[in-house]
C-alpha cells in the first residue's frame, strides 16, 4: 500500500532577532522525514517546542516550509500553484486545540461548517445546505444548533462543530492538533470515540498531534517521538509502547503516572531543561540531559536507523 | 486515631447569581491528618478549586461566602476569623500553589525578592538573613545554581522552574499544609514527574500535608493516599485511593477511571472504545436540588436517584454517595 502523505526532509525555521540588531535563524522542525498511509494514523509526540505542532502546520501550508517536500496522494503539496493549491486544501483539513478562539464568533454554527466549502467550491451551491446538515448529524449535534452562536455551545460542542467544519470538505488527510487537550476527560472520551468512528465510516487519515501519552496510545499505529525539531524514535504502535529505545522515549514514558500497579517503571529522570534552540548542540541534541552519554554522541548527530522493522532509532546505544 | 490536621464539617458555600444563591460546595466534610497527601479529584466546575479556596479564606468577597458549616484548623473555625487572623494562617501554616507558575510570580521582582518577601514578612527576618534563606530555598527545590539563580527574574526560568520557585514561596514558613491546585497542569510530563517527585520528598521531610487538586487519576493514584471525588459541589465519593480506583462505589469515580485511555503495564492490540460519560456537569442553577445530580448522566439511575439527594454509604474506609452503590 502506497503511503497518502509522504514528507520528506521538511525543514522549517524561523528568524529570531537577537541583540545588536543580529538575526538568526531558529530550526524549528529539522530535516524531518515521515509517511502515513492511507486509512492510518501517525502521531507526533513530544514536549513544548520540540516542533510537532510546526511540522504539522508545515505539512498543511499553515507555515511556510524552507525545505524538503510534502506528497500528498501523488501531489507535490509544497510547490503548487495558488488555484492548485486551493483545490488541494479540500484534501488536507486541520482540527484546532482550542475549541474557544478557533471558531469565528460571528458567525452561527451552520455557517462555520459551510465556510470550506464556500471558500474552495467542492459542492454545488444548492447542495451546501443538505451537506451541512448531514455532518451535523455525522458529528452528534442536533438540527436545530445550526442557528446557534458557537458561545451558546459547551467545549465538547465547539469540538464537534470544529471536526464537522474539518470534515465538510471530504478530506482524505486531517491534522488533530492537541485536539482533546483542552477538554475535560469526560468530554475528552466522547470526542476520541468520535473520532475513531468518523475514521472507520470514512476512511480517514490522521496526523495525530498530542503531548498526552495515554491518547496517542490509544489512537495511533505509528508514533514519531520529536526532540528539539528532530524525530529521535518511530515505531509502531506496540513496538513504541512496549518497547522504547531512544532514552528520551523511554523518559518520556517512565514520567507519565499510570493508574496501573502492574506498571512501576523505573523512572528515568532526565534533569534540567532542552538546550537552547538558537544554538543546538553539534552532536545528539538529548546528550545534555541523556543519562547514558557518552564522548561519540556529543561528537555527530546519529542518524536516524532502522533497528528493526517499522522501527527507526536516532540514537548510538540503541542501534547495536 | 490522633486529631485530624484540618477538619471541614457540612460546609456550605454559596455563589450570588442573577437568580438568587447557588451552592457550589454543598455539604461537604473532609478530613486531612498531618503528613499524608489528600487529592480532590473531578471535573472543571465541580468544586475542587473552590473548596480550597474556603480553605485559605480566598473565596472571591461578594460573590462566595461560606452558608454554613465549619472549617476546623488547630480547632479553630477558620470560616469565623477576621481578616487579621486569616493572615495569620495563610503563609504561616497553610499555603498553596496555583496551576500557572506564569502569572504567579511578579516579573518586576527576582525570585529571590519574592521568597524573601514572605520570610521577612511572616518570620520577621531582616534583608539579609531573608536572603540566604531564599538562596537555601531553591537549592532546596532543586534550582540547580541557586546562589545565582537566585537573582534570576521569572522571565529567565523555565516554566518548571517557577513552578519550583512557587513551592519554594509557599514552603518558606514550613507549612503545615500544602495545597498545590492542578500543579503541573501547564508543565511537560517529563517536569511534572520532576515536580512530584519533588512535592513528595518535600512532603515527606517536612512532614506536610499535601492537598493536590487535579484530574488526572494517574497522578492521583501515584501521589496521593486518599482522594475525594468532587462532583457538582458534592462529595461523590471518598477513600483510600487504592480501594476507591481498584473498586470504586460511586459511578462517576468509575466514568472518570474508565473514560480515560491509560498507558497500561503491557498494551495489546485490542483498543476498545472509551467509556462515555454521557453529557456534561449540570449548571450551577440546580446544584441545590434534591437528587441525585450525576443521574442524568448515569446509567443506573431510576425514579429515587432523580427525587431524592443519596446519604452517604460506607464501605470500609470508603465512602459513597449512592443509591445503588452496594450494586456497583
Amino acid at each position: 500500500m502506497t503511503a497518502l502523505l509522504d514528507v520528506k526532509n521538511l525543514s522549517i525555521r524561523f528568524p529570531v532577532k537577537r541583540s545588536w540588531g543580529r538575526s538568526s535563524w531558529l530550526y524549528a522542525v529539522d530535516d524531518v522525514s515521515f509517511e502515513v498511509k492511507r486509512g492510518e494514523t501517525l502521531a507526533i509526540v513530544g514536549e513544548s517546542g520540540s516542533g510537532k505542532t510546526t511540522a504539522a502546520l508545515g505539512v498543511a501550508r499553515l507555515v511556510h516550509a524552507s525545505g524538503g517536500t510534502v506528497n500528498l496522494d501523488g501531489q507535490d503539496f509544497l510547490s503548487l500553484e495558488p488555484e492548485d493549491l486551493r483545490q488541494a486544501r479540500a484534501k488536507v483539513q486541520v482540527i484546532f486545540q482550542d475549541p474557544y478562539s478557533s471558531l469565528n464568533p460571528r458567525l452561527r454554527a451552520e455557517a462555520i461548517v459551510r465556510e470550506p466549502m464556500d471558500s474552495i467550491g467542492t459542492l454545488p451551491v444548492s447542495e451546501r445546505p443538505a451537506r451541512v446538515a448531514e455532518l451535523f448529524e455525522q458529528v452528534g449535534l442536533r438540527p436545530e444548533q445550526m442557528k446557534l452562536f458557537p458561545h451558546q455551545f459547551s467545549g465538547g460542542q465547539r469540538q464537534r462543530i470544529g471536526i464537522a467544519r474539518a470534515l465538510s470538505t471530504n478530506p482524505e488527510l486531517i491534522i488533530c492538533d492537541e485536539a482533546v487537550s483542552a477538554l475535560d476527560v469526560a468530554v475528552q472520551a466522547q470526542i476520541l470515540n468520535l473520532l475513531r468512528r468518523l475514521q472507520r465510516d470514512l476512511g480517514l487519515t490522521y496526523l495525530f498531534i498530542s503531548h498526552d501519552l495515554g491518547v496517542v496510545q490509544h489512537m495511533s499505529d505509528h508514533i514519531a517521538v520529536m526532540y528539539m525539531g528532530k524525530i529521535v524514535e518511530y515505531a509502531d504502535r506496540l513496538s513504541l509502547f512496549n518497547n522504547p529505545k531512544h532514552p528520551y522515549t523511554k523518559a518520556l514514558l517512565s514520567a507519565v503516572p499510570s493508574v496501573d500497579q502492574k506498571r512501576k517503571v523505573e523512572r528515568l529522570l532526565i534533569p534540567g531543561d532542552p538546550p537552547n534552540p538558537l544554538d543546538p548542540p553539534k552532536g545528539c541534541r538529548f546528550a545534555s540531559r541523556c543519562p547514558f552519554v557518552e564522548n561519540a554522541c556529543r561528537a555527530a548527530q546519529p542518524p536516524l536507523d532502522e533497528i528493526a522493522p517499522q522501527h527507526k532509532v536516532a540514537c548510538i546505544k540503541a542501534s547495536h | 486515631m490522633t486529631e485530624p490536621l484540618l477538619k471541614v464539617e457540612n460546609l456550605r458555600i454559596e455563589l450570588a447569581l442573577r437568580s438568587g444563591q447557588a451552592p457550589v460546595i454543598d455539604d461537604l466534610s473532609l478530613e486531612l491528618h498531618a503528613g499524608e497527601t489528600l487529592s480532590f479529584v473531578g471535573e472543571s466546575g465541580c468544586g475542587k478549586s473552590m473548596t480550597a479556596l474556603a480553605i485559605m479564606g480566598l473565596l472571591p468577597e461578594g460573590v462566595g461566602s461560606v452558608a454554613s458549616g465549619r472549617i476546623l484548623f488547630d480547632g479553630r473555625d477558620m470560616a469565623q476569623m477576621s481578616d487579621e487572623e486569616l493572615r495569620g494562617i495563610r503563609g504561616n501554616e497553610i499555603s498553596m500553589i496555583f496551576q500557572e507558575p506564569m502569572t504567579s510570580l511578579n516579573p518586576v521582582y527576582s525570585v529571590g525578592e519574592q521568597i524573601a518577601e514572605v520570610l521577612r514578612r511572616h518570620k520577621g527576618m531582616n534583608k539579609a538573613q531573608a536572603w540566604t534563606r531564599a538562596t537555601e530555598l531553591l537549592d532546596a527545590v532543586r534550582i540547580p545554581n541557586a546562589a545565582a539563580r537566585v537573582s534570576d527574574y521569572p522571565h529567565q526560568m523555565s516554566g518548571g522552574q517557577r513552578q519550583r520557585v512557587m513551592i519554594a514561596i509557599a514552603l518558606a514558613c514550613s507549612p503545615k499544609i500544602l495545597i498545590a491546585d492542578e500543579p503541573t497542569t501547564a508543565l511537560d510530563v517529563t517536569v511534572q514527574a520532576q515536580i512530584f517527585d519533588l512535592l513528595r520528598d518535600l512532603g515527606r521531610e517536612t512532614g506536610t500535608a499535601i492537598i493536590l487538586i487535579t484530574h488526572d487519576m494517574g497522578a492521583v493514584a501515584e501521589m496521593a493516599d486518599r482522594m475525594v471525588v468532587m462532583y457538582a459541589g458534592r462529595k461523590a465519593e471518598d477513600g483510600p485511593v487504592r480501594p476507591v480506583i481498584d473498586h470504586p462505589r460511586h459511578p462517576y469515580t468509575k466514568g472518570l477511571i474508565s473514560c480515560v485511555p491509560h498507558l497500561l503495564a503491557e498494551l495489546t492490540e485490542e483498543r476498545p472504545d472509551l467509556t462515555e460519560v454521557a453529557g456534561i456537569v449540570p449548571s450551577l442553577g440546580s446544584f441545590g436540588a434534591d437528587a441525585c445530580l450525576f443521574a442524568s448522566r448515569c446509567d443506573l439511575a431510576d425514579d429515587r436517584c432523580r427525587s431524592q439527594r443519596p446519604p452517604e454509604v460506607a464501605f470500609g474506609d470508603q465512602h459513597s454517595a449512592c443509591w445503588k452503590a452496594d450494586q456497583l
